[in-house]
């Protein structure tokens, strides 16, 4: 007997029949976990492995389901579970720039258990940097227990520093950088340093070095400000016009052989990014090193903060003790948090870890230079970063005046300029407030 | 008069033609076929598009907390830069697209339908195989080569025209739109040269000969009888490639690196509609958006097919 709707379909018929009496034989058992928990970066993935065995050990009967979940999960999905009150984990590492989207709508709707009580009652507050809590903090309740402190640095050619007689001590300030990076810059051949002029990535860590922000205390948008107005005075120079020192090719692959190929002298580099370089350009072993960032005057601030991740613990957590007992166990233990630091470069913002001797250890990748120390040595001075749930509306209209001050700069010069930049600055700004104005909560 | 087979097998027994069981599941029968359809589509089609078109009356931090805002969404809509910008660039993608492409996929398609040309059965599945990549490959395929200073594109151009290796084509916000344009056409007029080659095969050949006696030579032939043989498809190509233009998303999305690019220049409306419903939360204010993309998409269409004589039908 011939099937009536050829050999594809039977084969297909058979399949299934197969397939779906194999699944009601062998079904996958689900998963029986006390906590789930996700993090979105690989790195933190590996280490939490290998910490919550001895949580589990401590805990009988409790298991915990540790996920890795890409970047653009955590901040669509879960806030679109939070909103629809579907099932989220238990637990949550949140990227900075996506924390203050979670705490949009009323407090009482934010999908994170409000955590002000416990870190002030356990003194996690004075014992980790306080400027660290800014970012997860809305309407004076902390969301989140800070991972890091990213304070920043900048990472350099040591080889060729050495080459041109650049001597790293003698750069104190930014005039002192951009002296000497007007004089080693080859245009389309060589920059002083890398810095887009198409995104506000790396303007923004310039802006807090400065003490400015996109946002205040109060959530107020500040972008607009007189720190903003000379932030975006001092960088758009920097990457436009005739006496430009910076250019920007892009990550990955290009970045490694703009690096390689000496295309770039100097990276803005916080602790994680000294480890992506590590990664990314693994034959600039022992050629490249680490100095503060130029101070904006002397004396001043020789540092800012990029990037950041805080630990939430979500409010339809069956267990919230445990659930905070396991991101204790997690971000406070100082042997885990030393093999954290020389396995990822992250300075933990517990500022008591930072006495383990794993923060002194030469690093040859950086010309035997003690890496954890010296981030450490300006963990302590990192500015305060304040959000809001229009934080990401407000980092891209920044982007976009940034891109509009290049375009004018590349065409005028310094002709009526700083008056473009205050009126740009302002018209991105009331576009924000105009967005949350409309916010009716 | 004929008795159809199906009316022999399902007409009852008299015994069964008592059951009352059987009378309902008689008439229950066709319902109960077409049920499936029905419980899906009302589950997952009707219900999401009355329930965001009440959404699009209402601010909202997710669907469990929203408050009546009347039409201020359509108010705020039409005074939205971003809005403004996002129609823009789609307008601006779908314009160049329709206009390089279908012309392209023509032209690709006359040559290959063409019984000079040799490998044409290779040359078809060359030009129609990108499509087979979908816009995710294909976006991070195009970011590679564009890149400044190392990338395929600038060196190409470096070499034959002079252009600066570290011509920043997704960076540079005069640029964006080009690349974007550049890389679907690579990517679909293969796609639609498959259609239009379908369409002149299907061109009466005997019209040719006809034409070919009264004394025409090949151009009055393109017009007189080519073009009018293909313009239902060539119709419902330019009005497909229209709506998939306005329904870009992923193809700048990673090309752009998640993001709407420098100025927002990739920034696209379906684009935007993500952002504001998933990313700030705002289900409502999207909803807005989808709508008046979903009433600009069927007007341009039903334009398009007006100007082209669609619904005179016949032709």
């Amino acid at each position: 007997m011939r099937f009536p709707y050829g050999p594809a379909a039977l084969s297909m018929l058979i399949l299934s029949i197969i397939s779906g009496v194999w699944l009601a034989f062998n079904p996958v058992p689900p998963k029986k976990a006390t906590l789930v928990m996700w993090t979105f970066a690989k790195t933190h993935y590996d280490a939490y492995k290998q910490a919550i065995p001895s949580f589990e050990a401590r805990h009988p009967g409790v298991k915990v389901d540790l996920q890795l979940v890409s970047w653009q999960a955590v901040t669509s999905r879960l806030q679109a579970a939070f909103l629809s009150d579907l099932d989220v984990p238990d637990l949550v590492e949140v990227e900075i720039s996506a924390a203050g989207s979670f705490f949009r709508g009323p407090l009482k709707d934010v999908g994170f258990l409000d955590l002000t009580d416990r870190i002030k009652q356990s003194g996690l507050y004075d014992r980790m940097v306080q400027a660290r809590f800014a970012p997860y903090t809305s309407r004076g309740r902390i969301f989140g227990l800070p991972h890091d402190v990213h304070p920043v640095m900048i990472a350099y050619r040591r080889d060729i520093f050495d080459q041109l007689g650049i001597d790293p001590n003698e750069i104190q300030t930014w005039d002192d950088f951009i002296r000497i990076g007007r004089k080693v810059t080859i245009p389309g051949k060589r920059y002083m340093l890398e810095l887009p002029d198409s995104e506000s990535s790396r303007f923004e860590p310039l802006l807090y070095q400065r003490g400015g922000g996109l946002f205040d205390p109060q959530g107020n948008c500040t972008m607009d400000n007189e720190i903003a107005v000379q932030t975006m005075l001092f960088y758009v120079p920097l990457v436009a016009g005739p006496n430009r020192i910076a250019s920007d090719l892009g990550g990955g692959q290009i970045f490694t052989r703009a690096v390689e190929d000496g295309y770039f002298l100097c990276m803005i580099a916080p602790d994680w990014r000294s480890k992506t370089i590590e990664v990314d350009v693994p034959k600039m072993r022992g050629k490249m090193a680490l100095m503060p960032l130029p101070a904006v005057y002397p004396g001043g601030r020789r540092t800012s903060t990029w990037g950041g991740t805080m630990i939430g613990i979500t409010k339809s957590c069956k267990y919230p003790d445990l659930a905070w007992e396991l991101a204790l166990h997690l971000y406070l233990n100082k042997d885990d948090l030393a093999q954290r630091f020389r396995d990822t470069n992250i300075l933990p913002a517990l500022k008591e870890a930072w006495d383990h001797p794993a923060y002194d250890e030469p690093r040859p990748y950086w010309s035997n230079q003690p890496l954890g120390r010296l981030y450490a040595q300006l963990a302590p001075d990192v500015p305060f970063q304040y959000t809001s749930p229009f934080v990401g509306t407000a980092k891209g209209k920044l982007s976009e005046a940034l891109v509009a001050c290049v375009q004018y700069y590349k065409q005028n010069g310094d002709k009526g300029f700083e008056e473009f930049v205050r009126k740009r600055l302002k018209q991105s700004a009331d576009e924000v407030r105009r967005l949350m104005r409309r916010n009716p909560y | 008069m004929a008795t159809r087979p199906t009316d022999i097998s399902l007409t009852p027994t008299r015994a069964a033609r008592t059951s009352r069981w059987f009378v309902l599941q008689y008439r229950m029968a066709p319902y109960l076929f077409v049920s499936p359809f029905l419980i899906l589509f009302f589950t997952f089609g009707a219900y999401p598009i009355v329930k965001s078109l009440i959404l699009a009356f209402y601010a909202t931090n997710g669907p469990k907390s929203a408050v009546f805002v009347g039409l201020q969404n359509f108010i705020f809509l039409f005074s939205d830069r971003d809005f403004h910008k996002a129609v823009w660039n789609t307008a601006v993608f779908a314009f160049w697209s329709v206009f390089l492409q279908l012309p392209l996929s023509l032209g690709l398609a006359l040559l290959l339908n063409s019984r000079w040309v040799r490998g044409r059965e290779l040359l078809r599945l060359a030009f129609f195989s990108p499509n087979l990549l979908g816009q995710v490959f294909v976006g991070v395929l195009f970011s590679v080569l564009f890149i400044p200073q190392y990338g395929l594109v600038n060196r190409f151009l470096h070499f034959i025209a002079g252009v600066p290796l570290d011509t920043k084509w997704l960076a540079n916000p005069n640029l964006v739109m080009p690349a974007l344009v550049l890389t679907s056409l690579w990517m679909y007029v293969g796609f639609n040269m498959i259609y239009f080659l379908a369409a002149l095969q299907a061109v009466d050949k005997d019209l040719y000969e006809a034409a070919t006696v009264d004394g025409a030579n090949a151009w009055h032939q393109f017009w007189a009888v080519t073009l009018p043989g293909i313009k239902p498809v060539a119709v419902f190509v330019l009005v497909m490639s229209t709506i998939g233009s306005f329904q870009l998303f992923e193809l700048p999305w990673i090309m752009l690196n998640n993001s709407a690019g420098p100025d927002q220049a990739g920034l696209t409306i379906v684009m935007y509609l993500y952002q504001t419903g998933f990313v700030t939360g705002d289900l409502g204010y999207a909803s807005t958006v989808g709508w008046t993309l979903a009433l600009g998409v069927l007007l341009i269409s039903l334009f398009q097919m007006r100007v082209t004589g669609a619904w005179k039908g016949g032709d």
